[in-house]
């Protein structure tokens, strides 16, 4: 996200190691067992902290990873779509009830579970660009709903689903869900706007680089990748 | 494309691998299934325990459940307890109702004799043995039928509830929630079906046809 889109950005600021550094640091952090009771002692933090934070270290880390490496595996994630039905099929077993029990009692499943996590957040970034808005609708057609409908069980059940977080935890994690779907729709939908207001002078740009002298410099504006207006 | 095609594939499979893995062939989608099939399959002999309570006071737990002929329906409690335990305090009256008086079904009734009923804390901090009482005489719990105790020592305890896997986790009222439910327990002292504290008739048809069972297999 950072490096191809953004390569005025990361020319003035050329620190390539820091998002790797702040990704260790971060998963370091996670694993530290007191963290990592504190994280997973409600139901709530566990889904809505700790997981996205061990996706964002992931998403991190693949950073560290050469670009030569990096360019390796993407010949196996034509248009990000391993990457993201990666990411999709991890995030619909990770949301089954029992996983959260299993993975207090079973050091196993608890590492499967970070694993898959931080694979999750590292395909992400390699795929969300690469992507396009059609691959990532797709993404998003599936994951989202199942966000907001496992909320709606997760509220609704008068039992609870997991025997280690209390009913008002689960209710509350429940309520969450379907606002949390809402608004990675919503930052989606800034996405496309965004890149719609770029898309439409990208042409211009490449001919005219002078006219975004102001916020990229020329070499950038021509590097900046096509494929991130493509639908 | 092809190269992404075989990967997506194989990612697929995966996926469905570890979900089947995970819900045991899409059948169970949390833990409280889970431990509800396991003992099905595979009963759960009760850990040594020694017990506290009316009469029974430095017996085994063990000791109380095996008896040729006898099926122990085990609830775990606490007394404190304001909801949860209600009802399940309710179903045991009913069920003591149930096991004391003319069998429901015509069966002869003596076979009903057999069908004990217990409540277990995990509380033994605050349930001593003058609150398990208290709590007996709320329930008009009738010693010849159902049964209050409390496993005193806490290692004992825990191994108790990790072995049938109880989980009891501390609310943010001082009180407990608890995986509660009525736990049929066979004559050999194994924990061998689990219901709902709302089934009780179900349980106890179970424990009834488990007990003319062993009954059946006694006198002949």
């Amino acid at each position: 996200m950072t490096g191809s889109r953004w390569p005025a950005l990361r020319r003035t600021v050329s620190w390539p190691w820091l998002g790797p550094a702040l990704g260790l640091v971060l998963l370091a952090v996670l694993l530290w067992p007191p963290v990592r009771r504190a994280m997973e002692s409600g139901m709530t933090q566990h889904m809505l902290v700790q997981y996205p934070a061990v996706l964002a270290a992931g998403a991190l880390l693949i950073g560290a990873v050469p670009q030569r490496w990096q360019q390796g595996l993407q010949r196996f994630n034509e248009l990000g779509i391993a990457g993201l039905l990666f990411a999709a099929v991890a995030m619909a077993v990770l949301m089954v009830p029992r996983v959260l029990d299993l993975a207090l009692v079973d050091l196993s499943v608890e590492a499967l579970k970070l694993l898959a996590l931080a694979l999750s957040g590292a395909a992400l970034r390699l795929s969300w660009h690469r992507a396009g808005t059609v691959v990532q609708a797709f993404f998003l057609g599936n994951v989202l709903p199942m966000l907001a409908v496992a909320g709606t069980l997760y509220q609704d059940s008068t039992t609870r689903l997991c025997n280690a977080y209390l009913l008002d935890d689960q209710q509350t994690l429940g309520a969450a869900l379907p606002w949390i779907s809402a608004g990675i729709l919503g930052l989606w939908l800034l996405q496309l706007a965004l890149q719609h207001s770029i898309g439409r002078d990208a042409p211009d740009a490449i001919e005219e680089p002078a006219l975004h002298a102001s916020a990229l410099t020329p070499q950038a504006a021509r590097e900046t990748d096509p494929r991130g207006t493509r639908g | 494309m092809l190269r992404t095609a075989l990967t997506s594939t194989a990612i697929a499979v995966l996926g469905g691998l570890s979900a089947s893995w995970l819900t045991e062939d899409f059948e169970v989608w949390t833990a409280e299934g889970a431990r509800r099939r396991a003992v099905i399959e595979a009963p759960v002999t009760v850990p040594p325990a020694t017990l506290l309570g009316a009469g029974l006071t430095g017996h085994s737990l063990h000791g109380l459940l095996a008896s040729p002929g006898r099926v122990t329906l085990v609830s775990f409690i606490y007394t404190r307890c304001p909801s949860v335990c209600l009802a399940l305090g309710s179903s045991f009256q009913q069920l003591q109702a149930a096991v004391s008086g003319p069998a429901m079904d015509g069966a002869d009734s003596s076979a009903d004799s057999g069908i004990k009923l217990l409540s277990i804390s995990f509380d033994p901090a605050h349930d001593d043995i003058d609150q398990l009482g208290r709590y007996a005489s709320l329930w008009r719990a009738d010693p010849r039928h159902w049964r209050i105790a409390t496993v005193p020592d806490a290692a004992q305890l825990q191994r108790l509830l990790q072995a049938w896997q109880v989980v009891v986790i501390p609310d943010a009222l001082g009180g407990y929630e608890h995986n509660a439910a009525l736990l049929v327990i066979d004559e050999r002292g194994r924990l061998v079906r689990i219901f709902d504290e709302a089934d009780s008739a179900m349980a106890l048809a179970f424990a009834r046809s488990l007990q003319r069972a062993t009954h059946a297999s006694l006198s002949s």
